[in-house]
């Protein structure tokens, strides 16, 4: 494997685990919420706010591993039904714009997230700044366009070297 | 070009990208990105992409995915779906296609505590797919009885095609809930029904095992069933009964999985690490998938496809039973190449408006419907999702086999839906009651 696809694959897998701790904190969160408005007529403040952030960062850091393992949902209809050459060339000319898509929405992601810091916006119960949770979405999506621009790239230096 | 046509270009250049395999979330993406760009500019377009996709993943009412999704895993990896399978088979499996019908009852207890199709078909194949082959049973019935028994996870609560459903429509989740267990249990009769009259005319396609003790299904009660029925009640029953959102029911629902299995001992920190990886995933495909839907929808919404469908509809010299069947019609096409969940989230907005709004159809009968015809295309070529994750299991059996074995559970699917349509009570008599 080459070293950057390694680096890439190795940063996916570390997301993957933050995302999964994530969901772990969104649970116990929710659930001490519960207990304390059954048991003691009380509860955490801010706790619908503070789920929604979490389970936002936690699907952005997930996102790259789904895509390291084709999990993203895709249609069989036409490529595997053409002859190797022709799906070679076609490939690139599909996946290719799609990865660069991605970066590009994981920059203006980024941009989004300086916009609300800038504009001081908080989170309306508990008034924390949440722009920290759109960089983590965004960088979920910088590392889905790089995976899906290495899984592009065998049939771009396929193509580029006929 | 009139916003309509820039509308029906951009349908069309969808599903070129989708036939060229591009993932169903980024065509929406890239498709509603585009179209808003050109019908309005690429920096409103940027804008609109950031603060729709980050207010998706951050919403609170969607965090219930993620939890239902965790507790169906967790109570595979703790091996609850392997006992609930024991069950099944203690009570039916003398019974010559008893345990294509075990399996049956399996999925449905199991959609108790699980919201996917998938991981239902996943889980109980796994278990069911030996035992059958292990019986001499037909390969075209064993694969097949566990798709389509997989598709009653998506209608018995929790369903996650439901939340996204409710939360798409603005219907309570509850009553779509409660709206899809009288019709999630009609349709494993049925696919009981449909096994018991196969065998009856082709007995060597699924012999009779043995028969086990009282004592042996005492103790498979004890051990599977007891377990689901007592998670199914801390978590949806708390949901039912107005204490707990749906994401507090989910997550009480983990907990549930969690303290049933540690009580018994079969934790293990291997087990939740696994659950955790595949919920991050599974559930990150499914909301970049509702993200997208809802950049798709944008663009849809702006080139007014919707009204001017609702319009064309109102307008229409036909009884609304003709036109509802001709939109359940292209559900049952598109079903056999879209996903079920990317078809519910892609047609939403075109056609609930038409059917809720113009002919007056009940918004909760709509929805058990519309689960009922995509739970047709997860068993149905050329993308019977619910096929290819038997066909993981049971590498040995080759597709076009899986696909003869489903049509007998077609056709009780059909029986359903022509029941359903006949009598919606099926559907709005629980909610209606208890919702």
């Amino acid at each position: 494997m080459h070293p950057a696809a390694k680096s890439i694959t190795v940063v996916t897998r570390a997301a993957d685990y933050i995302a999964g701790f994530l969901l772990l904190l969104v649970m116990g969160l929710v659930v001490a919420n519960v207990a304390l408005r059954v048991l003691f007529n009380g509860s955490i403040l801010g706790t619908y706010e503070m789920v929604g952030y979490l389970t936002a960062a936690s699907i952005g850091l997930a996102l790259a591993s789904c895509a390291v393992q084709n999990g993203h949902l895709a249609i069989e209809l036409i490529v595997h039904r053409l002859p190797p050459r022709a799906r070679k060339l076609i490939g690139p000319l599909f996946s290719l714009p799609a990865a660069l898509f991605l970066l590009v929405a994981a920059y203006q992601l980024g941009r989004y997230g300086q916009r609300v810091a800038l504009s001081g916006e908080v989170a309306p119960t508990t008034g924390f700044p949440f722009h920290p949770f759109i960089y983590l979405v965004a960088f979920g999506f910088f590392i889905l366009g790089l995976v899906e621009l290495v899984k592009a790239w065998p049939s771009v230096k396929g193509v580029a070297g006929r | 070009m009139s916003d309509l046509a820039v509308g029906v270009v951009g349908i069309i250049i969808f599903f070129v990208l989708l036939a060229f395999r591009i993932p169903i979330a980024y065509a929406m993406m890239i498709v509603g990105f585009a179209g808003f760009a050109f019908l309005g500019s690429p920096g409103a377009a940027w804008g609109m992409l950031s603060r729709e996709i980050f207010s998706t993943f951050s919403s609170y009412s969607l965090s219930v995915i993620p939890m239902f999704i965790w507790m169906g895993f967790l109570a595979y990896y703790t091996g609850i779906g392997s006992r609930l399978y024991q069950f099944a088979y203690r009570m039916m499996g003398h019974y010559p296609g008893g345990l294509a019908i075990a399996t049956q009852g399996a999925c449905a207890i199991f959609g108790a505590v699980c919201g996917s199709n998938t991981a239902t078909a996943a889980t109980i194949g796994a278990i069911a797919l030996p035992e059958m082959k292990r019986y001499g049973y037909a390969d075209s019935l064993a694969t097949a009885s566990v798709a389509a028994g997989g598709a009653l996870g998506v209608l018995i609560p929790p369903s996650v095609i439901f939340i996204v459903y409710g939360i798409a429509t603005e219907q309570s989740i509850g009553r779509l809930f409660l709206a899809g267990i009288i019709p999630g249990l009609l349709l494993m009769v049925l696919y009981i029904l449909a096994v018991v009259l196969l065998v009856r005319r082709h007995a060597d396609l699924g012999p009779a095992g043995r028969k086990s003790s009282w004592r042996e299904r005492w103790q498979a009660l004890r051990g599977g069933m007891v377990e689901v029925l007592l998670i199914f009640a801390f978590s949806l029953g708390g949901l039912f009964a107005g204490w707990f959102t749906p994401t507090e029911a989910g997550a009480m629902g983990v907990f549930a999985v969690l303290l049933v299995s540690l009580l018994q001992r079969r934790f293990s920190w291997q087990a939740l690490k696994k659950s955790l990886l595949d919920t991050t995933r599974t559930s990150a495909m499914i909301l970049l998938l509702v993200g997208g839907a809802i950049v798709f929808g944008r663009f849809i919404a702006l080139t007014r496809i919707p009204f001017a469908l609702a319009g064309w509809a109102a307008g229409l010299e036909m009884p609304p039973f003709l036109i509802m069947a001709v939109i359940l019609l292209i559900y049952l096409v598109l079903g056999c190449f879209i996903d079920a969940l990317a078809l519910i989230l892609l047609t939403i907005p075109i056609f609930y408006p038409v059917v809720v709004t113009v002919l007056g159809y009940d918004p909760i009968w709509f929805g058990v419907i519309i689960v009922l015809v995509v739970a047709m295309g997860v068993i149905t070529p050329p993308v019977g999702m619910n096929v290819y994750i038997v066909k993981g299991v049971a590498k040995d059996v080759p597709l076009e086999t899986i696909f003869r074995g489903v049509w007998p559970f077609l056709l009780a699917l059909f029986a359903c839906i022509a029941l359903l349509i006949a009598f919606p009570q099926i559907a709005t008599f629980l909610p209606g009651r208890l919702g």
